[in-house]
């Protein structure tokens, strides 16, 4: 599903902040990477989610070199791909509806297909009775969930998740992994970054880990 | 639900302020070149088919006497020439009417040795040798001086259509400035909404998914401040047009500075052109700006 070969980046003129970096996701898997604040583990995202290009190396995302294939390509390729990210980057005009159906309007869905699919998965994250609110009027958790339903609704087939309980206390913390954790039963590919190690425990997963932009450890916890 | 993606700008005004003075301008010179247009062809219609004979008034001798004798002349040679229809010869009261605009009611007119007038007209539809007529009064009458108006239809032609071309040039002129200014404001408006855009993109939003947002917003804005300013316009045509039945003399020769109600029309051409132009001009200022990132 996604593979990295000798992948190196650096930003601008700046020193590399990912080295040499080579994995391979495969479909269906459960990732968490893991690494100190600063290690590299948002860039590597941004790299896995055609958001930034590598300055080095090879990325191949869906069977796609992205070296090669052609512009008009990558929006779809992105399509595939869910992202929550650290900050939610919620629209703060548009309500929670809108926000989560905003993938699939993109997608060139009608509102009359959509609307039931969103009622439903606002609901699955405990927001049924908020659809019409805005962002700004929801607590950091609520917001964090609408982030989450908006990465979800359009069925990515990979699920990309930067620190998402950063903002939360354990507890949410936990009940956030398990949602994720049955995503990733009905088919997700998911990918968690974190610097909370503790998250791991009771998952069923693999653990990659950064360390001064290189991947020095991978093991699969059962 | 299903908002627009774009939300409403606060700050615009300037922008909608500036579009609408344009738009002003715009319908101010497309109705003026309406009326030039239609000043043309009421000049055309009215002084062509239409012959003038002068006769200078003699010098020396019974003046009134000789150009008496030399009027019925005239008469005679045009009434024998096929092709004239109705040939009149104006009175001396009919003739001072002509020229009081210029020189007013008092005795002066009276005392001015003025010129004998003839008018006449040619038959719809014939094709008078005017050459050969004037050459056959120069013969009998040395005096007389034929006049096809040809001379002056052609220079208020002219004049009309320099109007009409200044005109369309100012409203080009004004088009690239509107597209400068949404262009501007676009740019504008894509740093403002920067981090949406981004998201957007990061979506797998095609660029014309995102210019469709842009476009959508400043084609609604500039269609409604550019309607606004036309609409002045537009009223501002309409008082000129009800001074003159208010009975406000028009100056002699120019045009009456109203417009006809389907002219009034014509000026929805202008805030219909502005939105075009904010809607392509939108369009791709922001595809230019998306192909800069990745
Ligand atoms: N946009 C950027 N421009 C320049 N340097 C950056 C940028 N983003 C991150 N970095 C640098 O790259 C390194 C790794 O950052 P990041 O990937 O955010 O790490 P993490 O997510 O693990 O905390 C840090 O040293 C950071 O300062
Ligand atoms: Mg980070």
């Amino acid at each position: 599903m996604v593979r990295f070969e000798n992948v190196g980046m650096r930003y601008g003129a700046g020193p590399e902040v990912l080295r040499d970096v080579t994995f391979v996701l495969e479909a269906g898997s459960f990732t968490f990477l893991t690494g100190l604040s600063g290690a590299g583990k948002t860039t590597l995202l941004k790299l896995i989610t055609v958001a930034e290009r590598p300055s080095r190396g090879l990325i191949t995302l869906f069977g796609h070199d992205l070296a090669t294939v052609r512009r008009k390509t990558l929006p779809a390729l992105r399509r595939r791909v869910g992202v929550v990210f650290q900050d939610f980057r919620l629209l703060d005009h548009l309500s929670a509806f809108d926000n989560v159906a905003l993938p699939l309007r993109i997608a060139g869905g009608q509102p009359a297909d959509y609307a039931l699919d969103v009622d439903e998965l606002l609901s699955w994250v405990g927001l049924g009775d908020r659809l019409g609110a805005k962002p700004p009027t929801l607590s950091g958790g609520e917001q964090q969930r609408v982030a989450i339903a908006r990465a979800v609704v359009a069925k990515p087939d990979l699920l990309i998740a930067d620190e998402p309980t950063g903002n939360v206390d354990a507890e949410i913390g936990a009940r956030l992994i398990r949602l994720f954790a049955e995503l990733n039963r009905l088919g997700t590919t998911v990918v968690i970054a974190t610097h909370d190690r503790s998250l791991m425990e009771n998952t069923r997963s693999r653990e990659m880990r950064l360390v001064d932009g290189r991947l020095v450890e991978l093991r699969v916890r059962t | 639900m299903n908002e627009a993606i774009l939300p409403r700008d606060k700050g615009a005004a300037p922008l909608d302020l500036m579009i609408a003075v344009m738009a002003f301008l715009a319908a101010l010179a497309l109705g003026a070149s309406l009326i030039a247009d239609r000043a043309a062809q009421n000049w055309q219609n009215g002084l062509a088919g239409k012959i003038t004979v002068q006769i200078l008034p003699p010098q020396r001798g019974d003046a009134g006497k000789t150009l008496g004798a030399e009027t019925q002349t005239v008469l005679g040679i045009l009434r024998s020439t096929a092709g004239i229809a109705r040939v009149n010869a104006l009175s001396q009261a009919e003739q001072v009417k002509l020229v009081q605009p210029w020189l007013g009611t008092g005795n002066l007119v009276s005392d001015l040795p003025l010129p004998q007038l003839v008018d006449a007209d040619i038959a719809p539809g014939s094709d008078v040798d005017l050459a050969a007529l004037s050459t056959r009064l120069k013969q009998a009458v040395p005096d007389a001086v034929l006049d096809d108006h040809s001379h002056w239809i052609g220079r208020l032609r002219d004049l009309a259509h320099t109007f009409m071309w200044s005109a369309y040039g100012v409203l080009i002129l004004i088009a690239v400035s509107m597209a400068a200014a949404v262009s501007f404001a676009t740019r504008a408006g894509l740093d403002t909404h920067h981090e949406m855009v981004a998201l957007l993109h990061q979506m797998g939003a095609q660029g014309g998914f995102i210019a469709r947002a842009f476009e959508w917003h400043y084609f609604r804005s500039t269609l409604v401040a550019a309607a606004a300013g036309a609409a002045f316009a537009a009223l501002l045509f309409m008082i000129a047009g009800g001074l003159q039945f208010a009975g406000v003399e028009a100056v002699p020769f120019l045009p009456p500075l109203g417009l006809k109600a389907q002219e009034l029309l014509w000026l929805s051409v202008v805030p219909a052109g502005a939105g075009a132009i904010a809607l392509v001009t939108a369009r791709l200022s922001v595809l230019a700006a998306l192909r800069s990132i990745y």
